[in-house]
């Protein structure tokens, strides 16, 4: 049956985001049919609810969170979009900040799925028995990749930000921009979200140092380098705004700016790291499998 | 199964209209033709007393006055016309100059187009859907609309309520002053968190205060080079102020406090730049993450056009404004085919089903 294969849930998640980003940009350039009212609000529900699905039963194949390859960490990061979507949804009645998280994860979620290497089947292997071997581990990496998708909603709130802007400036409104929000509430939506994400990526790197100076061995520099500059360029992001040093263009700019980087440099922070060390150690081979995305 | 009545075997019921607009009349003879407040209830007696006419109901607004009657027997223009004629005391010729006559599915068709805003001077203004509803709350308090017409006005305001919601006809701002407030929301969301300062007392100033306040805003402050005269519109800025309830400001000390307004709108003749880009960059230092909204209504200009290259700075001027004005001025035109088409299918399937229910 199809609703337990965890790739099938995913291009029907994929499916559903695609089909209600298009819808939502079908109502956007006034082509008004009652039927599309609610319908992109109601296929992100069905696409999250078969997301949380697919997760689920992936993370009891891997025996923990997800987070294993590439496509579970795209695919947690989505989930964590359209989570932080839904809670901002009821709060801010806004359709098209919907269509457009919708769009980023319909592209993002099948072009992980289209290439199938991103998705190893590691725990097939006949050592692997858990994903962390620590929760303290797993909860760092969850809170982690939960701030990536606070973190890719902000990307999506400053990019209709610099929208907005910009036929402000040009004093041309197409019809995307007339559905866009006001720049100043997106700005503070903008703030909101990275003041919640750096909180979540600050407590996922406290929990993650804590793992760190017992088993330093574990941890690359490079991993480390790479989690603490991102952090620090999100924090200088947070007290630039608030001390009014970063703000409108440039701070939307900078945030944009520094999620490429944060998913540019997942890779780093999730290779598996410091083999040869755990290679030497028998004890530690376990770990090595267990701890692939630390 | 209910079956449709073809022409051959249509009944006595009548429906008419006798009315004048913009589109018949210009402004002096529609002058002319209005009803005052204080004589609507007199005009009504009379028009009662005519007869052959079951129900009636008058739709009289500054831009048009019609008479709608019905009738389960067939009924004539006539007295009804004659009747105008005499309580107006205008010549009937005048009459059949500027007044337009709809029978039966015409008069369908043409109330949906009004209260749909088509047939409206401003196309697509939504202020006439609520001028029917009040003459039609009107004419039900006075019992004088029937089976006929409550159909009629019931469903001229569903048929209004889908032309807005499944067209673009309303969409976009056409008047001045709400193609600026339409432009602070696109800025700051609600108008009514913005603090406005006006310089200047013009009428494009005049009508953004209008706009502004329609919207809830704060009170605004005015300021002005003189608090004796203004010259693009004869008021002064303290009248304007006392009249829509906001502040007067010296003009001697606006510069020093342009840091604390949201939206600023320049509305003079004073023929050159009285805000500098100085004046702005020393203002946006003090709130640089709020952004300002500058509006130059004046020609020539007041503000210095530079002004616009600083961070959070959106400065609009006259041929901006009148431009947004024009564009959706156009794309609301473009719509009013579109309507007419879906509302003449409308009117005739009511215009059967009326004739069906006699």
């Amino acid at each position: 049956m199809f609703l337990y294969e965890v790739r099938d849930l995913l291009w029907i998640v994929g499916g559903c985001y695609g089909l209600a980003f298009s819808i939502g940009l079908l109502k956007t350039f006034k082509i008004n049919k009652s039927l599309f009212q609610k319908v992109p609000l109601f296929l992100i529900i069905i696409g999250f609810v078969l997301h949380t699905r697919a997760l689920y039963l992936r993370g009891l194949d891997v025996n923990g969170c997800p987070l294993g390859n590439t496509l579970e960490r795209v695919q947690f990061i989505l989930w964590s979009l359209i989570l932080a979507f839904l809670i901002l949804r009821f709060l801010w009645r806004l359709d098209l900040l919907g269509s457009f998280c919708a769009g980023l994860s319909f592209f993002a979620g099948w072009i992980s799925l289209f290439f199938k290497s991103l998705d190893s089947n590691y725990w097939l292997s006949p050592e692997y028995e858990k994903l962390f071997l620590n929760p303290w581990i797993e909860l760092h990496a969850s809170i982690a990749i939960f701030s990536y998708g606070l973190f890719s909603l902000l990307f999506v709130v400053c990019f209709m930000y610099l929208i907005q802007r910009k036929a402000l400036l040009a004093r041309k409104f197409n019809k995307l921009s007339s559905f866009l929000p006001p720049i100043q509430e997106l700005e503070v939506a903008a703030m909101r979200l990275l003041t919640v994400g750096v909180c979540f990526l600050t407590i996922s790197i406290i929990v993650g140092g804590m793992h760190w100076s017992r088993n330093p061995e574990l941890v690359s520099v490079m991993k480390i380098s790479v989690t603490v500059l991102l952090w620090l360029g999100y924090c200088f992001v947070y007290f630039g705004h608030c001390t009014r040093k970063l703000y409108g263009s440039k701070f939307a700019k900078t945030s944009i700016s520094l999620f490429i980087i944060a998913v540019a440099s997942l890779g780093f922070v999730s290779s598996k790291t410091k083999k040869s060390t755990i290679d030497s150690d028998k004890n530690l081979i376990f770990d090595d499998k267990k701890v692939i995305n630390e | 199964m209910i079956k449709k009545l073809s022409m051959s075997e249509a009944t006595n019921q009548s429906l008419i209209l006798l009315g004048s607009s913009h589109q018949v009349a210009d402004l002096s003879a529609r002058e002319k033709i209005s009803l005052p407040a204080e004589s609507i209830d007199d005009f009504y007696k009379g028009l009662g007393q005519i007869n052959g006419i079951e129900e009636y109901l008058l739709l009289n607004t500054c831009n048009r006055t019609e008479i709608y009657a019905a009738s389960n027997n067939r009924l004539s223009f006539e007295p009804i016309k004659n009747y105008f004629s005499s309580f107006k005391n205008i010549d009937p010729i005048f009459i059949n100059k500027h007044f337009y006559k709809r029978n039966d599915s015409e008069v369908v068709s043409h109330l949906f187009e009004v209260a749909s805003g088509i047939d409206s001077q401003m196309v697509g203004e939504t202020e006439i859907l609520g001028q029917v509803k009040k003459a039609y709350e009107d004419a039900c308090r006075r019992k004088i609309s029937g089976k006929i017409l409550n159909r009629l006005f019931q469903k001229g305001f569903q048929a209004a309520k889908w032309v807005r919601t499944n067209t673009g006809i309303s969409k976009g701002q056409v008047n001045l002053g709400n193609v600026i407030c339409e432009l602070a929301r696109r800025i700051f969301g609600k108008v009514s968190n913005c603090r406005v300062l006006v310089i200047g007392a013009g009428d494009v100033a005049e009508s953004a205060i209008g706009a502004f306040k329609s919207r809830g805003s704060q009170p605004i402050t005015i300021t002005g080079r003189t608090f004796e005269w203004c010259p693009l519109s004869r008021n002064k800025p303290n009248e304007l102020a006392e009249k829509f309830g906001g502040f007067t400001l010296s003009f001697s000390q606006y510069k020093e406090s342009l840091h604390l307004f949201d939206i600023i709108l320049t509305s003079t003749t004073s023929g050159q730049s009285i805000i500098e880009f100085q004046d702005i960059k020393t203002a946006m230092e003090k709130r640089p993450s709020k952004p300002l909204f500058l509006i130059d209504a004046s020609v020539p200009r007041n503000v210095e056009e530079k002004v616009s290259k600083i961070d959070n700075v959106f400065l609009y001027n006259m041929d901006d404004i009148s431009e947004i004005a024009n564009e959706n001025l156009k794309s609301r035109m473009a719509e009013v085919e579109k309507c007419r088409g879906a509302l003449a299918n409308r009117a005739v399937k009511l215009w059967d089903q009326i004739r069906q229910q006699s």
